[in-house]
């Protein structure tokens, strides 16, 4: 399979579609990474960053069950966790305070997510 | 006068009554005399009974110059309908005026009854009649009215009825004078007509319109421009500082800039902005307006159109989420079915088992889509249609099925997907394996709705129950497949239910509980009872 250039690296999975969110895990357990989650709400994924549990890096799906995810990009960026956005929706609906933050659009394309996140955990 | 042989005379001055020196008499003698005092006393009484005398005969000449004016003018106006009537309100005086208008000649109105120029209408409700008997009350009665013509054509009359009296108060009958304003009554009413018009068409299409002075600042409203901006009608003077003051503060830029546009490039003034109501609401106005200049190219009047397109508006962000929505769907979708190939792919012992697992699935997706996309703004799709939607593409009516539930149970849309593709993925093992591919298999679906006690979100319970299937652990896949997979995990994850997944001796057993729209816990539901 693909390289394992995530290697022990511990990666947070939002997303709320259970088929999408199976698939990301198992990319990224291929890559070496160590799923965190996955959390489909965002009061999972919210409680998932603040109980203290190792995060290295996520992937935020944008749209949770009709909710927005933004409180818990707030909360990485507070905690100075790089994260990927991951979007159904066209992403100029993101707001211009996340301009810098990586997007990932649905279908995502597996090994671009990994490598993705892959140039977050190194920088 | 020596010539003539006057050798003597007097003078005694003339004056008419109130001393008003009128000349003098002179008195001539051809023989030389005296004028002794006798004759000096006739003379002045002469001259002053000859002052009124003349005074008299000056009277009657102005009179009659008068009278012959007048005459004269009331002959000659023929604009003017002039006539008398008596007392019983009969014609006694038609002068010419009036048969130019009313077309009657003298000899045929003379004697007739006045009410003869009144509509029939009117005649019926005695407003002849009327007229005089205020006539007489008031010395005055304006009339006013349209009046009928010996032709039959209706002329419209301006005037006025007087009473004449005798010195001792008497009505001895009546003057009537009147003018034929038709032409001016019909371009009134034809104005007034294509106003009306303009203002119904105005109303009907909710147009509010402005008329603004720019010289005096002054504004004019119609009623539908207060409303639009949430003024009572006249509640405030209109004004541009009353207008800006209700728009939006986040537009008004935009607007400003539209309308300067509009002044200074004589362009027309068109924009859309917002209105904040003081209750609260937010009404979007659509407006649409040019300026006028002078000859010196100065803009000095401005008038528009405005119009509530907050509808529209609504539709359009609608529209706006729903196509972000599909997109959204659609995205996830394909990310679905990648998954669900790939799934497959890991499951499938060659190709051709591929091909009919997967087109399987794919099949049901598709159904799913096609309940999704049938669906109004607030409709859902019920339990029991996703339920008979899948039975029926399986085949599997006809079999030895029992369903037991209540019809309608409304499913939020989220979840529609995720349980559709849970109840595939059981009725196929039912069908390969199970229930429904065995003689003397039985599969018995029953469900119910549990309201929430006080707050909180009605729960749907599913029970999933295979009897009498002879198990093969050789035949059905480890653990379930796909299907147990779907409903152990996918289940809970996504859609927050909790789920138990058995096989017992008989086949089997699973239940599925999860929450479900709002909108069951009112309205009625009556049960499906179908057993085979």
């Amino acid at each position: 399979m693909s390289e394992r250039t995530l290697e022990g690296c511990h990666v947070l999975i939002v997303e709320d579609e259970y088929m999408l969110a199976e698939e990301l895990s198992l990319a990224l357990n291929d890559a070496g990474a160590v799923v965190v989650g996955p959390a489909a709400a965002l009061k999972d994924a919210l409680s998932l960053i603040k109980s203290g549990e190792k995060v290295d890096a996520a992937l935020i799906d944008v749209n949770l069950r009709g909710e927005s995810a933004y409180a818990a990009a707030d909360l990485l960026l507070d905690r100075q966790i790089p994260f990927v956005f991951t979007t159904g929706y066209d992403p100029r609906i993101i707001p211009e305070k996340y301009r810098q933050i990586p997007t990932c659009e649905k279908p995502v394309n597996l090994a671009r997510v990994t490598s993705a996140i892959g140039r977050l955990v190194s920088s | 006068m020596r010539e003539h042989g006057v050798i003597a005379l007097v003078n005694v001055p003339i004056f008419l009554p109130g001393r008003v020196a009128y000349g003098v008499l002179q008195v001539d003698a051809t023989r030389p005399r005296d004028f002794d005092d006798e004759d000096i006393a006739f003379l002045r009484t002469y001259a002053m009974v000859l002052g009124p005398v003349i005074d008299r005969f000056n009277k009657a000449r102005d009179l009659a110059h008068t009278t012959e004016r007048y005459r004269l003018i009331v002959q000659n106006a023929r604009d003017y309908a002039i006539f008398l009537t008596d007392a019983e309100d009969r014609i006694t005086d038609w002068l010419p005026g009036a048969e130019a208008v009313f077309g009657w000649s003298e000899p045929e109105a003379l004697g007739q009854p006045a009410a003869i120029i009144f509509t029939p209408e009117d005649r019926r409700a005695g407003v002849p009649e009327e007229e005089t008997e205020l006539a007489r009350r008031d010395g005055k009665a304006p009339n006013v009215r349209w009046h009928v013509r010996k032709d039959g054509q209706r002329v419209f009359i301006d005037g006025q009825t007087t009473a004449l009296r005798r010195a001792d108060g008497v009505v001895t009958g009546f003057m009537k004078i009147g003018q034929d304003v038709s032409e001016r009554k019909k371009a009134e009413e034809a104005t007034r007509g294509s106003e009306e018009r303009l203002r119904l068409a105005l109303e009907s299409g909710h147009l509010a319109t402005w008329d603004w002075d720019l010289a005096s600042g002054k504004i004019e409203w119609s009623e539908e421009h207060f409303r639009l901006q949430g003024y009572e009608v006249g509640e405030v003077e209109p004004s541009y500082e009353a207008w800006l003051d209700r728009v939006h503060c986040e537009d008004r830029a935009e607007v400003l800039k539209a309308l300067g546009n509009a002044r200074d490039h004589g362009a027309a003034y068109r924009v859309e902005f917002r209105s904040p109501h003081p209750d609260g609401t937010v009404v979007w106005c659509s407006a649409l307006g040019r300026f006028f200049y002078d000859e010196q190219g100065q803009a000095t009047r401005m008038i528009g159109v405005m119009q509530d397109v907050s509808e529209r508006r609504r539709w359009e962000a609608q529209q706006e989420v729903l196509v972000a929505e599909l997109q959204h769907r659609t995205r996830n979708l394909m990310g679905v079915v990648r998954s669900v190939a790939d799934k497959t792919i890991r499951t499938s012992a060659d190709l051709t088992d591929f091909r009919e697992r997967f087109s399987d699935r794919i099949d049901a997706l598709a159904r799913v889509q096609g309940l999704l996309s049938r669906l109004g703004d607030q409709e859902r799709v019920a339990f029991d249609q996703l339920l008979d939607t899948e039975l029926s593409a399986m085949n599997a009516h006809g079999k030895s099925i029992g369903l037991h539930g209540p019809r309608n149970v409304r499913l939020r849309s989220s979840t529609v997907q995720t349980l559709a593709m849970a109840l595939h993925e059981l009725a196929t093992n039912a069908v390969k394996y199970g229930a429904l591919g065995q003689a003397d298999g039985a599969l018995t679906i029953s469900w119910r709705i549990e309201l929430p006690a006080s707050r909180g979100e009605p729960w749907l319970h599913i029970d999933w129950s295979e009897t009498g299937v002879a198990m093969r652990a050789d035949e059905r896949p480890q653990g379930g497949g796909q299907g147990r997979e779907l409903i152990e995990r996918a289940l809970p994850y996504q859609l927050g239910a909790k789920t138990t997944y058995a096989l017992t001796p008989e086949g089997v057993h699973c239940t599925i509980a999860l929450p479900v729209s709002a909108s069951n816990q009112d309205g009625e539901r009556t049960n499906v009872r179908a057993d085979a």
